[in-house]
């Protein structure tokens, strides 16, 4: 059996500026991937400025959540595309006095919370720093979430907060993120991002 | 379809022809001729007729079932049932007092609350609720829900449920169109809607000539505390029947549970007492003060009065009874009868039946039977009702505005389901017999005239009665009894024998005097004709003489303070500021006997909210008697007013301001106006979304302006799908006015319209509307 070879081409190599616009080829379709994925974070994570001279606040807070002032809370977002538990982030500010202690706060929301959220359940506390030398306790807990017309049936969601206490000048700051369960590690970095950027 | 259109055209016009064809691709695309066709489909079945305008689905879903249970370690037992209805957003529940507040025959401590969900259906348990404000006399209770039913607080400014509103009862005439809704039975039962016409009106002290409306069409006994309409889908009233106490051989008790634990359901248990069939509707404008003060959480209260004598109002030591029956054709300004009748001529309109009473509480049922030649006729009776006329006086059952058939009537009282008295009457009979009528009291002035306001008299040694003489023959036995609290006063009573002699017709005055004084208290006359009663009237004598009228209350002024005591000592205040959490009113007072019955009424921005009448407690005379007004947080901003009573005569008034003088407008209280609600669905699969949020944007902002700055207070009102994609605006949009529309959904594209206009015509407006994923 013989073989017979017809037209082989002999190997060629690469110009050195066949190389370099390869190279640059690559690193811009990386650059591109990379403001791309820039531009996404910068989308999602975009932020919205309030301020509240009164309650001496300052807030980036996500674009396209819905800003609400006039509850018996000095701040409230939403995400209200949410496809199940809106997911909130919420300020509000207590007078104390000079004896009241983070604890003291926190036990009475969650009495307040055991009286009106179902399934209601907290988790231990932690003292935790914000920014860099701001001390505050923390509470972490669950609930479920129905919804309130008693004539949409909705499936009873299942809620994972967190609230940040931190007491300074005879007031509480109280600071909270409630989102689904389901999706709270994924939310969170938007709490994340809002307390970096949060001024009191 | 045309509406729809119509809908759309502002919208339309603002486009050139080729975003037309775009627009159109789109609203294919996003279905909005599946919009369309539901149109044509949307049929609301009803078991009446209904006129347009009357949004009977949002009626029937603001009546409530309420059952009042009792705890017990294992399951709550159901002591009371009835109907009732919502007549505000955040959960206020108008309602009967009977089966709602805990008493002897309701011994209940929770009210659960049962909502309408679906047609068709018998209600669903849903919340807890409590009583906010009662008048048990009345019949009358507005209830507040506060928790869930598994006991879980409810955050009532975040409810928004549907709820109707109260139309000017007294505006009601006879054969006008009613729609009657309630629950028939125990809570099994769907929600039921019944039709008729009001053929009557029930007179009474309490209310005037429409104390209550009697309807043609007679509704079973559950339906009590529900909800009258008129056609434009106003309460105009509440169906009620007290049922007679359980242990009563009369009752209509139905026995529901196992409540004495022996493994059984049987006679040994505790049953639900039912009243019978109901053709009797308390108006609605006796709910309005109540309303107003559950609305606004204002509660009036009178701090020196002690617990007896607040139990002397409510309570009573013998046994009930009604005597005296007798006829009047009228009753004066003061309620007093205008004379005492035995027929009527054909054709007549009026007939009152006078009687006394003794005894009675506000538990007390009460009811009136009339027979026409021997035939029980139900227009001119009363149904069973809770008595609301304090222990003992003078009470009247009247009809008005509807001709007497001739004929014997025979009517029969009642107490608790047990026959009382009975009283005959003539009517199309005319008989020209002697008469004495229209008595007013006074005193007199040198000429003879009898001066003052007519029933209220200063406190002195004479007290005058002028009255009006007919047919009237010289020589014919007459006579003139004075009576104080019931008892007859000595030497009052004219000589034994005396006859007539002052001619055929006129004008007679007669006189009591004491020369140590008449005492302070409640006084009668009665006049006979040859042993008949021709003519009685009531006054009170009170209050020291200024010239001919009496000075009762004085020196009436505001104050604000921590605690009632230190509101006597503080300055008068007529301005109090803004969040002010309590007033209080003082007066002085003279010669007030005890037992006279007093009113007090107090009004906000010239709206009464609170009116009692209850017997004087207090010593005879007296400073600072002192009223507490209290906020539930604190009091609203308005003009308040209290007034002071006694026989329907004002004798006192004093006004204050708290903030700025008004009452806030509340804009959620509107119950005209389109419902909105729809599907949003998966444009490809069909499938419903849930978690998308529809807004409506007020008419002072685009969707552009919304979608920059998601600000709450550009929206109207807002809802989220629920799982299977379904959405309900609570908030009703108002005609003419253009809305801009917002949906968003997590994975889908947004939707955004504006110059949204709705015609009245289409309510509610159903409509799917599908989105893209994107």
């Amino acid at each position: 059996m013989a073989v017979i070879e017809v037209g082989r081409e002999e190997a060629r190599e690469l110009s050195l500026r066949q190389r370099w616009s390869h190279y640059l080829v690559i690193g811009y379709v990386l650059v591109m991937f990379l403001i791309a994925l820039n531009m996404r974070d910068s989308t999602l994570y975009a932020t919205v400025p309030y301020q509240d001279v009164r309650a001496g606040v300052r807030v980036l807070y996500p674009q396209n959540w819905l800003l609400d002032t006039s509850g018996d809370y000095i701040f409230r977002v939403r995400d209200m595309t949410s496809p199940d538990f809106k997911t909130t982030i919420l300020i509000q500010i207590q007078p104390i006095s000079p004896v009241t202690t983070a604890r003291n706060l926190l036990d009475n929301l969650s009495l307040s919370r055991s009286q009106s959220l179902s399934g209601y359940r907290q988790f231990p506390r932690q003292e935790v720093t914000l920014g860099e030398d701001i001390a505050a306790t923390s509470m972490a807990y669950t609930f479920t979430f129905s919804e309130v017309d008693p004539f949409l049936q909705s499936v009873p969601i299942p809620v994972q907060g967190l609230d940040i206490v931190v007491i300074q000048r005879e007031q509480a700051v109280i600071i909270t993120f409630q989102a689904s369960a389901e999706r709270y590690d994924e939310l969170f970095p938007y709490f994340e991002t809002f307390l970096a950027d949060l001024e009191f | 379809m045309m509406n729809f259109f119509r809908i759309l055209k502002p919208f339309w016009q603002t486009l050139n022809s080729k975003r037309r064809v775009v627009a159109l691709f789109t609203l294919m695309l996003v279905g909005i001729f599946p919009v369309a066709s539901s149109y044509a489909q949307e049929s609301v079945p009803t078991p009446v007729d209904i006129e347009s305008s009357f949004d009977l689905e949002r009626v029937k879903r603001a009546t409530v079932f309420i059952m009042q249970a009792r705890a017990t370690t294992n399951a709550p037992i159901i002591t009371c049932i009835s109907s009732g209805t919502l007549v505000s957003r955040d959960g206020l529940i108008l309602t009967n007092a009977h089966s709602t507040v805990p008493g002897e025959n309701c011994p209940g401590d929770t009210l659960i609350i049962a909502l309408n969900l679906r047609d068709n259906e018998p209600p669903v348990p849903l919340y807890r609720a409590e009583v906010v404000q009662a008048n048990p006399g009345l019949d009358l209770a507005l209830l507040r829900i506060t928790r869930q039913n598994d006991g879980r607080l409810v955050d009532t400014a975040s409810l928004s449920l549907p709820f109707v509103e109260l139309a000017d009862s007294d505006a009601v005439r006879l054969d006008s169109t009613v729609t009657l809704i309630g629950y028939p039975g125990l809570g099994n039962d769907p929600i039921s809607v019944v039709r008729g016409t009001i053929n009557g009106f029930i007179a009474e002290p309490s209310g005037g000539t429409k104390s209550w409306f009697k309807t043609s069409t007679p509704v079973p006994g559950a339906f009590s505390g529900g909800g009258a309409y008129n056609q434009d889908g106003q309460l105009i009233g509440i169906p009620t029947t007290a049922p007679i106490a359980a242990n009563s051989p009369e009752a209509n008790c139905l026995i529901l549970q196992d409540t004495n634990g022996d493994g059984q359901s049987n006679s040994a248990d505790a049953c639900v007492a039912v009243g019978g069939l109901i053709n009797s509707l308390r108006p609605t404008n006796f709910v309005r003060p109540l309303l107003r003060a559950a609305s606004l959480g204002i509660q009036v209260s009178i701090p020196t009065m002690t617990a007896a004598a607040g139990q002397m109002q409510t309570s009573a030591s013998g046994t009930p009874r009604f005597r005296r029956m007798f006829f009047a054709p009228a009753v004066n300004e003061a309620g007093m009868p205008t004379t005492t009748i035995r027929s009527l001529p054909a054709g007549s309109t009026g007939l009152y039946l006078f009687f006394d009473y003794e005894n009675m509480t506000p538990e007390t049922v009460y009811e009136l039977r009339v027979t026409i030649d021997g035939v029980l006729n139900p227009i001119y009776g009363l149904s069973p009702v809770r008595w609301s006329g304090g222990r003992s006086g003078s009470w009247y059952v009247g009809t008005t505005e509807q001709p007497l058939p001739n004929g014997v009537y025979d009517f029969t009282l009642f107490i608790n389901g047990v026959a009382s008295e009975s009283q005959r009457l003539l009517v199309g009979q005319s008989v020209s017999a002697p008469t004495f009528t229209d008595i007013i009291f006074g005193l007199e002035d040198l000429q003879g005239n009898v001066l003052g306001n007519g029933f209220v008299l200063p406190v002195g040694t004479t007290a005058s009665a002028r009255f009006i003489f007919r047919n009237m023959e010289n020589d014919t036995p007459w006579a003139a009894i004075w009576y104080r609290e019931g008892n007859e006063i000595i030497g009052s009573r004219t000589p034994d024998g005396t006859v007539w002699q002052d001619g055929e017709q006129g004008i007679k005055t007669i006189r009591i005097q004491s020369p140590t004084g008449l005492l302070p208290g409640n006084y009668r006359l009665d006049l006979y004709i040859d042993g008949r009663l021709a003519a009685t009237s009531n006054f009170t004598l009170a209050g020291a003489q200024q010239g001919s009228f009496a000075r009762i209350f004085d020196n009436t002024h505001f104050a604000t303070a921590d605690t009632p005591d230190e509101a006597v000592n503080a300055p008068p205040v007529t301005s109090f500021p803004t969040a002010t959490e309590a007033i209080y009113a003082l007066f002085d007072w003279e010669q007030i006997g005890t037992g006279t019955l007093w009113t007090m009424q107090w009004y906000i921005d010239e709206d009464l909210f609170y009116e009692q009448t209850i017997p004087w407690f207090a010593p005879q005379s007296g400073e600072d008697f002192v009223v507490q007004v209290m906020g539930r947080d604190t009091l609203p901003d308005g003009t308040y007013r209290m007034e002071l009573r006694l026989n329907n005569l004002l004798f006192a008034s004093q006004s204050a301001r708290i903030g700025i003088g008004l009452l806030p407008i509340d804009r959620f209280a509107v119950t005209e106006g389109i419902q909105m609600r729809g599907t949003i669905l998966d444009a490809v699969t069909n499938q419903g979304i849930p978690g998308a949020t529809v807004f409506i944007i007020t008419e002072d902002f685009s969707a552009a302006d919304f979608t920059r700055d998601w600000q709450q207070d550009q929206i109207f009102d807002l809802s989220v799908t629920d799982s299977s994609g379904f959405f309900q605006i609570d908030r009703l949009l108002q005609p003419g006015i253009q809305y801009s529309i917002v949906i968003v959904a997590q994975g889908y594209l947004p939707i955004t319209a504006d110059a949204v206009e709705f015609v009245p015509d289409d309510n509610p407006v159903d409509i799917p509307i599908y989105l893209t994923r994107g």
